[in-house]
């Protein structure tokens, strides 16, 4: 029984585990938006492309999630720019801009090496996060929930029917960054747990599952954050004991998480769609 | 209060629309709607009908010319909410996660504050305008489970409970049961009534003649508007929609008076539009045009 307790006497595990929990939540609440608009791929390519901007930050001596920050936008108008101007499609356009922007980053990072080295950012570290970057975390986090809790209709709104929102007189312009600025914000956020490589998951699995679960937009937000956080929470818990990598540990517990719905589901999933194959046949 | 808003209209006045690439979608393209009107916008794919759409809700700004609603620019006619919108069932995702009373809902945005927390008074408006429509009992319904008819009226819920008073539909007879086309129809009369404008825009040739009191034709300019009498006739149809259309023609021979003088038409999902001998329109529908069917009766007894 104590040992089960153990990881609470460490303060570095007790920070990995709230700071997980609190960007698995903030993260899956954002992946609703982002699963529901369908860009996931962007998530994957933001989350890649702020790359760059850590170590132009450390250069400079700006917190690193504010050079992050910065590259991401930059990416992300980049590549709208791209699509606008040359008859490319949107997955090609993608592909170049936040392949280019991880390039430069490697780069830049070999070149200059900063305070975090390659491996962090890649992979993530939660267990060796600083107070400092404790504070950034905190900061973006705040700021999204708030953005995300005054404004989630209007973005809804946009994400299911721009034509609409437009007509209304909605700034869907302002909605369109205001999700791609909140996009690159937890994808900074969630880099030091998860690493660039695994951020994507955050962004999107948690709302994956949640979409599988119910109909009802407020009951998804519910459910996606909720797991999200659980994940990042357990995950971080569970690599104590594992010994492995916390990143590792909470997208794997958020993947089987999907996967259970994926096959239980009451409504969409894989049974319930069989049986309702079946009773459809039979009748 | 005061009503300060100008009595309301539609003037669209030599407006060319440019795409980025230089494609030219629509060149001088003119026509006035004034209140009180159903008007269906006709032409083939790609004629110009969704330019024209965007440029009157504003999201094109065209080359040259202007769109007055109102007498105002389309911007200020937005900021009064003056314009509602029913997309075609094709751009919509049906698969959202929004249930059928959230979507009516969305009209009320543009009436609501920042966090858009609706009042008594929004959902009283939505309550009253998915009743209109018939789909009060549905309410809770993911709009995923609904007939082809149904989403249809819960989008036209949707434009009513924005309170604008010109509606723009996209083909809002595709995918529609006999039943609620006719209801969709009675309800743009009763829009009408109040003096709404509704501008339809549809390929259904056959059911224009049957509730559109005016027509806008199109093929990347304006070739005709006015009244569905004199802008529906076989010259017109033909220049808007080139040899596109295919005819049936019927000898005399073969409608007799021992028939009754009536033939049977089979389509597949469309309206057939009939004319008749001499080019005037046949109507289906005869309820409102006692008056012409007895113009008619007398030419016969001559």
């Amino acid at each position: 029984m104590t040992d089960l307790l153990t990881p609470f006497h460490y303060d570095y595990m007790v920070k990995a585990i709230l700071v997980s929990g609190l960007i698995g939540g903030v993260c899956a609440f954002l992946s609703c938006f982002i699963t529901l608009k369908g860009w996931s791929l962007m998530g994957d390519a933001l989350s890649h492309a702020v790359v760059p901007g850590v170590s132009l930050a450390w250069l400079l001596g700006l917190p690193f999630s504010v050079g992050a920050f910065v590259a991401g936008i930059l990416a992300a108008l980049s590549m709208g720019w791209v699509k606008n101007h040359s008859r490319l499609r949107e997955d090609a356009v993608i592909g170049v801009v936040f392949t280019s922007f991880f390039a430069l980053g490697l780069l830049l990072l070999s070149l200059f090496p900063s305070n975090l080295n390659l491996r962090t950012i890649i992979f993530g570290n939660i267990l060796a996060i600083s107070d400092p970057d404790i504070l950034q975390v905190l900061i973006i986090s705040a700021v999204s929930i708030l953005a995300l809790g005054m404004k989630w209709r209007d973005l809804l709104l946009y994400c299911f029917d721009e034509v609409h929102a437009r007509s209304l007189g909605l700034n869907t312009r302002f909605l369109h960054f205001l999700l791609l600025a909140l996009l690159s914000a937890t994808a900074v956020a969630a880099l030091q747990t998860v690493g660039a490589c695994l951020v994507v998951a955050m962004l999107v699995t948690p709302g994956a599952t949640a979409y599988l679960l119910t109909d009802r937009f407020s009951k998804m937000l519910v459910i996606a954050t909720a797991t999200g956080a659980t994940c990042g929470v357990l995950g971080a818990y569970a690599s104590y004991f594992l010994n492995g990598s916390t990143g590792g540990c909470i997208v794997v517990l958020q993947t089987l998480v999907f996967l259970v719905a994926l096959v239980l589901a009451p409504k969409h999933g894989l049974l319930s769609a069989r049986t309702q194959r079946r009773e459809a046949a039979m009748s | 209060m005061p009503d300060t808003t100008p009595p309301l209209s539609i003037a669209v006045a030599d407006v060319t629309v440019a795409y980025t690439n230089g494609h030219i979608a629509l060149r001088d393209a003119s026509f006035t709607l004034d209140a009180g009107t159903i008007c269906a916008l006709v032409g083939v794919n790609g004629s110009g009908k969704s330019t024209l759409f965007k440029a009157i809700m504003g999201f094109l700004r065209p080359a040259k010319g202007s769109v007055r609603i109102a007498g105002l620019s389309v911007e200020a006619a937005r900021k009064r909410k003056l314009v509602a919108y029913v997309p075609q069932s094709e751009e919509v995702d049906w698969t959202f996660p929004v249930s059928v009373w959230d979507v009516v809902m969305m009209g009320r945005y543009g009436h609501m504050g920042f966090m858009r927390i609706p009042r008594a008074e929004d959902k009283r408006i939505a309550q009253e305008c998915l009743e209109r429509v018939g789909m009060g009992d549905f309410k809770d319904r993911q709009i995923g489970e609904l007939s082809g008819g149904q989403k249809k009226r819960v989008f036209l819920a949707r434009a009513m409970a924005q309170k604008g008073r010109i509606m723009l539909l996209d083909e809002p007879f595709t995918g529609v049961d006999v039943q609620t086309e006719s209801a969709i129809i009675e309800l743009l009369r009763t829009l009408r009534e109040v003096g709404h404008i509704i501008l339809v825009s549809t390929h259904n040739l056959g059911s224009v003649p049957e509730f559109c009191d005016q027509v806008v034709l199109v093929n990347r300019t304006v070739l005709a508007f006015g009244p569905t009498d004199q802008v529906f006739t076989e010259d017109n149809l033909s220049r808007a929609f080139g040899g596109v259309l295919r005819q049936f023609h019927f000898e005399q021979s073969t409608i007799q008076e021992h028939d009754g003088r009536t033939v049977k038409l089979l389509t597949d999902d469309e309206r057939p539009l009939v004319f008749g001998k001499d080019g005037h329109l046949e109507y289906t529908d005869r309820h409102g045009r006692e008056k012409l069917v007895k113009e008619r009766e007398k030419e016969v007894g001559e």
